[in-house]
């Protein structure tokens, strides 16, 4: 009987564990995914892409970009400037921007602002697009990274994001205007658009010339073997 | 110094694996709580640290897409499974043991660096686990020194 004691704890603990596992099967039947858009700006219906996305939308043109349109490696980031990884992913695209170089690889920013589990995604998205009219998008959206503990919290954004407007040296009449524009708005949803044709359902979602990298290959030293390797197959 | 005989030190080890069976439960019900939060897609608030959203749903908190937290409790199952065996006295569980707690040591050790100096942040149940971990390497160290005066 005392031998057989052990196996029945052990039994016992797997059950425990067994019944978890049911109640995981039972919570998500999605894939993990870091900042799941349970109702994104668009509808998202399509898993994400294992190959190239064809028949995409073409999303906002022209797109936010850094880089030359010739460069061999192109990174487009679907992303929501509440989202946390989205934050920690910035300086990570940011410093291989600058380790590569403007030839090698290019960065699309596209707005993908995962409402409503993020409260202030969309006026977030809203203020660097209204930048983007007074050609300040990227620094408008490097600032609102930067600093998204110092607003992701706030009861209201607007003030934030227009000091933000300042510092980068934006019109600031124009920017409220700008920022409830209807240019603004459709540069958004054509983003949006963009996003659901190529299954992209969480943020950030970055794709590598039309491939998706899958979300824990976002790491920096992974991404930059990734890109090493994708720069070595276009040579 | 009375010298101390060997079925004490046997029962000693095998009261410190039962410690270390009851303490891996910790590590597994911690690790259990953060698969489901993980796999239900909710954000894990801390209490006590602040970092805990910006750890686990960094890039290191998933292994092929699934959660190291499910690794994690796995682990900590194996651990108690082990544990419980040594504790009635199965032979070769203890070292068994001690393999599998000294290499979650070390997976502890570069979760912890991973925290301080790429992630930045701290997540207070990474940090039970790095605890729970660290005082399990001491349990089976501790057990397998008593055990070895048998």
């Amino acid at each position: 009987m005392k031998r057989l004691l052990p196996f029945a704890l052990i039994a016992i603990v797997l059950g425990a564990g067994l019944l978890t596992a049911r109640y995981l099967q039972n919570s998500s039947t999605e894939p993990p995914k870091p900042s799941p858009s349970t109702q994104s700006i668009s509808p998202t219906t399509a898993s994400p892409a294992a190959s190239v996305v064809s028949n995409a939308e073409p999303g906002a043109e022209p797109a936010h970009s850094h880089g030359e349109s010739s460069a061999l490696v192109t990174l487009e980031e679907f992303g929501d400037f509440e989202c946390p990884p989205c934050g920690m992913l910035h300086p990570i695209l940011k410093g291989l921007e600058a380790e590569f170089g403007p030839s090698k690889i290019r960065v699309v920013f596209r707005e993908f602002p995962l409402v409503p589990a993020h409260a202030h995604a969309l006026a977030a998205a809203r203020a660097a697009e209204a930048a983007g009219l007074q050609s300040k998008f990227w620094e408008m959206h490097d600032i609102i990274y930067e600093h998204q503990k110092d607003w992701h919290e706030a009861f209201d954004v607007r003030p934030i994001f227009e000091s933000y407007a300042t510092k980068v040296g934006l019109d600031l009449d124009q920017f409220r205007r700008d920022q409830t524009s209807e240019i603004v708005e459709r540069r958004i949803f054509l983003d949006g658009k963009r996003a659901h044709s190529m299954g992209v359902t969480g943020t950030p979602t970055v794709f590598m010339n039309g491939r998706e990298i899958p979300f824990e290959s976002l790491a920096p030293e992974k991404l930059r073997a990734l890109i090493n390797s994708e720069l070595a197959a276009r040579r | 110094m009375a010298e101390v005989s060997q079925p004490v030190n046997a029962r000693r080890a095998a009261v410190i694996y039962g410690i270390a069976a009851f303490v891996s439960l910790i590590g597994l019900a911690d690790s259990i709580y953060l698969t489901v939060e993980h796999l239900s897609g909710r954000s894990v608030r801390c209490t006590i640290t602040s970092g805990c959203s910006e750890v686990l749903s960094s890039p290191y908190a998933t292994v092929r897409g699934y959660p190291l937290a499910a690794l994690g409790a796995l682990a900590y199952f194996a651990v108690f499974s082990l544990a419980t065996l040594a504790a009635f006295g199965y032979k070769g569980m203890g070292k068994l043991l001690l393999l599998l707690v000294s290499a979650m040591f070390l997976t502890t050790l570069w979760l912890f660096y991973l925290q301080a100096f790429v992630i930045r942040h701290f997540c207070q149940f990474c940090l039970l686990s790095a605890l729970v971990t660290t005082t399990l390497l001491v349990l089976v160290v501790l057990s397998q020194r008593i055990y070895a005066r048998t």
